[in-house]
C-alpha cells in the first residue's frame, strides 16, 4: 500500500485515541485550581486542539490545495 | 495595637508543631518556584514567537510565491502525512505524561514507570522521525532559501528543546528511583510536566504553520 | 487600636522570612561568589561602573574626531567600530544592568522587607554572565569590532567585522542574565513583600522594578531570535535578512525594535522609581498621586510593546501602519506627563533640602523632559523624515538617557551612598559635580537639536563643514562632562576613609532601608516588620509595627513615640 496512505490511516487512529485520553485527563484537572494546574489545563487543551489539526490533515481539509 | 500583629505575624515558629511550619515554608517556597519556571515558559514562548513571525512575515511580505522558486523550479511542499504521524507521537507522549505524574501523586509507582518510560520513547522518536524528516526533505537545505532557513531553524530549535526535555525527563525519572520525591513533594515532576507539555503546545503551532498553511 | 485594613491578607511570607541562615565565612563566598543581593548589587555597580568607563572614552574619542570636519584622530572605518561600541556598551553593558541588576538587587528587597530575592543562586548565576559578556564585547576590538551602530542593521551588519558574531553572542548572553533576573524580580516583589505590604503600599521604587521585570523577561528574548538569526546567516549562510537570498532587512529592524523600545523603557521605569524616592524624603511631603505615579509605571510598560516601528518610519514600512505607531507613540507621553506632573507637585509646598541626590533629581526632572518633548516630535512622522538619522534623534536619546537615566543613577546613587557605605559622601563635591554635570550635559547635547535640523547626519566620522562650531562647542563641553565624573570618582574613594559615619537614616526617609543600619547586615530585618501604609506619610508615625533592631545596633526599634519622623 502506499506508504502516504499507511501514515494517514495511522495518524488518524492516533489522533483519535490521544484526543480521548487528553479530554479525559483534561475532565480530571479541571476543578482543580492551582497554577501547575491552570497552565495543565491550558496546555492540554491545546494539545488536544492540535489532534483535530491532525485530523484536518488526514482527511484532506488542510493545507488547502492538497499536501 | 502591635499586640495582635505580633500574634498574627510572629507566633509562626514559636511554640507551633516543627513540622507544620517546615510544612509551610516548603509550599510557599514551591509556590515561588512554580511561579518561576512559568515565567520562564513564556520567555520561552517569546522567543519561539520571534522566529515564527519571522517566517510569517518572510512569507507573507517578502516571498513572491510559497514554497519560493528556487533555480527555475518551485519547492515542494513537506510531507504531510508523515508529520501527522510525528506529531501524533508527539501529542501522545504529552497524554502519557500527564498520567504518569498523575499515577505517582496516587502513588501508582509500577504505573508511572510504564507512563513515564512511554513518554521518553515517544519523545525520543519524535526525534528520529524529524532526522528522518531532515534527511529526506526536498526544500533546498538550511542555508539554501527562506523557506529552508525557517523551517530548519523553527523545527531545529523546537527539536533541541524536545531533546533537552528527553535529558529531563530521564534525570527526573532516575530521580524518582532514588526516592527523591514523594507523593507530598514532587516539583521537580510538576516542572517536567509542564515543560514537556509547553514542547507539545509549541509544535502544535509549527505543524500548522509549516504543513497545514 | 490599629490594624491591617480590612479583607487585607497579612502576606503569604512570614514563615519563610523566620528563617536567618548562617553567613557565609570563605572570602570567595562573602564576595566573589555571594547569593547575598546586596554583595550581587555592589558587583553589578562596581561592572557597570567600570564599563561605564570604557563606553565614556569611546564616547570621548568620538568627540574629539568630531572637533574638526575632516578629523583625522581615527580612519572612519575605525570610527564606525567605536560609535557601535559606545552604544552598544551604553544600553547593554552599563543602564540596563546598573537599573536592575545593580539598584533593583541592592534596594528591592531591602524596601519589601525580605532577607533576599526569591531565587538567589539565579542571581548568582545571572550576574556572573554580565562581565563575561563585557568581556566578550569589548574584547571584539581585537578582531574587528561590530561597525553598523549598536543597531547593526543588515546587510551592513552580515559584511560587518568578526567583532560583529561576537557581538551576536555578548548581547545573547547579557539578554539570558537580564531575563533571569527579570524572573527573579517578578516572583520576589509578588511572592516575599512583608505582611501587610499590599501592591498600593510598596515603595514606588519597587513598582518601578516590578513594571521593568516585566518588560525585561517578555522582550529580552524577542531580541535572542533576532541575535541567533543574525549570528546563524553571517555563520552558515542562513538566508533571514539578506535580500540576496530572499530575506529582508526590514525583518531585522522588526524583531530587533521590538525589544529594543521596550529596552528604553527598561533603562528609565527604575530611574523613575528613583526619583520618587528622592523627591518626597527631601521636600518632607508625601508624593503627589501615588496611584497614579505606579498605575501610568504599568501602563508605559504595556503600552511600550506596541510602538516598536516609530523607528522604522522610512525604512520603506507600509503607510497605512505608520499612523497607528505615531498616535499610540503620542500616547505614551500621557502616564509619562502624568509622573513628571506629579512630581512637580510633590515639590510644590514641600521643605525643600537641597542635598545632591535632590539636585540630580530635580535635574532630572529638566533634562529627562526635554528629552520627552524631542521624542515626541519624533513620534510625528513627517517629522521624523527630517529628523530621522541625524543628531536631532542623536540628542533625544541623550537627553532621555544620560539627562534621564544616568542623572537619575546619579541621584540614586548619591542617595543609598550612606546605606551602602555606612559613610555620607562629601556634599561640596557633589555640588561640584552636579553643576558641572547639569551645564556640560546641556553644553554637549544641546547643539546636537539644531545639528540635526540643520541637516548633519548621524554615525559620521567626517562632515560638512557649516556644522563645525556646534561641535567643537559639543567637543568641549564633553570634556568638562567627562571631568565631572572624575569629582564623582574621587567623592567616592574619599568618603571610605573621610565621609561622616551615616548611621541608619541620614536622610529622616521612610522606607524600610532606613530603618536598619548602614550597611545593612547579611540578614536584613532581623525581625520582618508589619507594614500599615505607604511610607511616604511624612508628618505621620512610622508604618511598621515589630521591627528589631540588629543585634549590636544602638536603635531600639523604631515606634511612633521613641522615633518621631525625624526632620534634617
Amino acid at each position: 500500500m502506499d506508504l502516504a496512505v499507511i501514515e494517514k490511516v495511522v495518524a488518524t487512529l492516533g489522533a483519535i485515541v490521544v484526543f480521548v485520553f487528553a479530554l479525559i485527563g483534561l475532565r480530571g484537572e479541571w476543578p482543580k485550581n492551582g497554577l501547575d494546574d491552570i497552565v495543565t489545563k491550558l496546555l492540554l487543551g491545546l494539545m488536544a486542539f492540535g489532534c483535530l489539526l491532525v485530523l484536518l490533515a488526514t482527511a484532506g481539509l488542510l493545507p488547502r490545495g492538497g499536501a | 495595637m502591635s499586640v495582635s500583629i505580633a500574634k498574627q505575624g510572629y507566633s509562626l515558629g514559636h511554640g507551633h508543631d516543627e513540622d507544620a511550619h517546615e510544612q509551610v515554608i516548603y509550599q510557599e517556597t514551591r509556590d515561588m518556584r512554580l511561579l518561576g519556571f512559568v515565567l520562564f515558559l513564556c520567555s520561552d514562548v517569546v522567543l519561539f514567537s520571534a522566529f515564527i513571525f519571522a517566517y510569517i512575515y518572510l512569507r507573507t511580505t517578502v516571498a513572491p510565491s510559497w514554497p519560493p522558486i528556487v533555480g527555475g523550479h518551485q519547492l515542494p511542499r513537506l510531507d504531510t502525512a508523515f508529520a501527522a504521524v510525528n506529531s501524533i507521537v508527539l501529542f501522545g507522549s504529552g497524554v502519557t505524561m500527564h498520567y504518569a505524574l498523575e499515577n505517582f501523586k496516587h502513588a501508582n509507582l509500577r504505573r508511572y514507570n510504564v507512563f513515564m518510560g512511554f513518554t521518553i520513547l515517544l519523545g525520543a522518536m519524535f526525534l528520529g522521525g524529524q532526522g528522518y524528516e531532515y534527511a529526506h526533505a526536498q526544500i533546498g537545505g538550511w542555508s539554501g532559501n527562506i523557506f529552508g532557513a525557517s523551517f530548519f531553524t523553527l523545527t531545529g530549535m523546537h527539536g533541541f528543546h524536545v531533546f533537552a526535555g528527553v535529558i529531563y525527563l530521564l534525570v527526573l525519572w532516575y530521580q524518582t528511583q532514588r526516592g527523591v520525591y514523594t507523593q507530598e513533594r514532587y516539583f521537580g515532576l510538576t516542572a517536567g510536566t509542564l515543560y514537556w507539555h509547553f514542547v507539545d503546545v509549541i509544535w502544535v503551532g509549527l505543524f500548522f504553520l509549516f504543513y497545514l498553511w | 487600636m490599629a490594624t491591617l485594613a480590612p479583607g487585607v491578607k497579612t502576606g503569604p511570607y512570614h514563615a519563610v522570612l523566620d528563617h536567618i541562615h548562617p553567613e557565609p565565612t570563605s572570602f570567595i563566598r562573602k564576595y566573589i561568589f555571594s547569593i547575598d543581593h546586596k554583595v550581587i548589587g555592589y558587583q553589578y555597580m562596581i561592572t557597570g561602573g567600570l564599563f561605564f568607563l570604557i563606553a565614556g572614552l569611546l564616547a570621548e574619542l568620538i568627540r574629539t574626531q568630531l572637533l574638526s570636519p575632516n578629523g583625522a584622530i581615527v580612519s572612519a572605518a575605525t570610527y564606525n567600530q567605536i560609535y557601535s561600541m559606545h552604544g552598544s556598551a551604553m544600553v547593554w553593558m552599563v543602564i540596563i544592568p546598573l537599573v536592575t541588576g545593580g539598584f533593583g538587587n541592592f534596594v528591592m528587597p531591602l524596601q519589601i522587607g525580605a532577607r533576599d530575592v526569591a531565587f538567589p543562586w539565579l542571581n548568582l548565576a545571572a550576574f556572573w554572565m554580565f562581565p563575561v559578556a563585557g568581556v566578550i564585547l569589548f574584547s571584539s576590538f581585537l578582531w574587528g569590532a561590530p561597525d553598523a551602530g549598536w543597531t547593526e542593521y543588515p546587510p551592513v551588519s552580515l559584511q560587518g567585522p568578526p567583532g560583529t558574531s561576537m557581538w551576536c553572542v555578548a548581547i545573547f548572553l547579557i539578554g539570558i542574565s537580564s531575563t533571569l533576573t527579570g524572573i527573579n524580580f517578578i516572583v520576589t516583589i509578588y511572592k516575599m513583600r512583608a505582611p501587610g505590604m499590599t501592591l498600593t503600599r510598596m515603595p514606588l521604587f519597587v513598582w518601578g522594578q516590578f513594571g521593568t521585570a516585566g518588560l525585561s523577561f517578555i522582550a529580552t528574548t524577542a531580541l535572542a531570535g533576532a541575535l541567533l538569526a543574525l549570528f546563524l546567516e553571517r555563520t552558515f549562510g542562513v538566508p533571514f535578512y539578506d535580500p540576496k537570498h530572499g530575506g529582508s532587512p526590514v525583518l531585522w529592524q522588526h524583531m530587533f525594535w521590538f525589544y529594543s523600545h521596550p529596552a528604553v523603557y527598561i533603562m528609565i521605569l527604575p530611574v523613575f522609581g528613583i526619583i520618587s524616592e528622592v523627591l518626597p524624603t527631601f521636600s518632607r511631603k508625601p508624593v503627589f498621586g501615588y496611584k497614579m505615579i505606579a498605575f501610568s509605571t504599568v501602563a508605559i510598560a504595556l503600552l511600550g510593546f506596541s510602538v516598536w516601528a516609530h523607528h522604522m518610519f522610512t525604512s520603506g514600512m507600509v503607510p497605512w501602519l505608520q499612523l497607528p505607531f505615531m498616535i499610540i507613540t503620542m500616547v505614551i507621553a500621557v502616564p509619562t506627563g502624568i509622573k513628571i506632573f506629579s512630581w512637580m507637585a510633590t515639590l510644590w509646598g514641600g521643605s525643600i533640602h537641597w542635598t545632591t541626590p535632590m539636585l540630580f533629581a530635580t535635574g532630572f526632572l529638566i533634562t529627562f523632559t526635554c528629552g520627552g518633548l524631542t521624542g515626541f516630535f519624533l513620534a510625528a512622522v513627517p517629522l521624523d523624515y527630517h529628523e530621522h538619522g541625524t543628531y536631532f534623534v542623536v540628542a533625544h536619546l541623550h537627553y532621555v538617557l544620560y539627562g534621564g537615566s544616568v542623572m537619575g543613577l546619579f541621584a540614586g546613587i548619591y542617595y543609598w551612598w550612606p546605606k551602602m557605605t555606612g559613610r555620607m559622601y562629601n556634599e561640596v563635591l557633589g555640588y561640584w559635580h552636579f553643576w558641572l554635570t547639569f551645564i556640560a550635559f546641556n553644553g554637549t547635547f544641546m547643539p546636537m537639536h539644531w545639528l540635526g535640523l540643520l541637516g548633519m547626519p548621524r554615525r559620521v566620522a567626517l562632515y560638512d563643514p557649516q556644522f563645525q562650531f556646534w561641535n567643537v562647542f559639543a567637543t568641549i563641553s564633553s570634556y568638562v562632562l567627562a571631568g565631572s565624573v572624575l569629582i564623582f570618582l574621587y567623592n567616592f574613594a574619599t568618603s571610605f576613609r573621610s565621609g561622616k559615619i551615616a548611621g541608619p537614616n541620614p536622610w529622616g526617609a521612610r522606607t524600610l532601608e532606613w530603618m536598619i543600619s548602614s550597611p545593612p547586615p547579611y540578614y536584613n530585618y532581623k525581625k520582618i516588620p508589619a507594614v500599615l501604609a505607604t511610607p511616604y506619610d511624612f508628618g505621620n508615625p512610622l508604618p511598621y509595627i515589630g521591627l528589631e533592631a540588629a543585634a549590636g545596633a544602638e536603635e531600639a526599634t523604631p515606634t511612633a513615640a521613641s522615633h518621631p519622623v525625624p526632620t534634617l
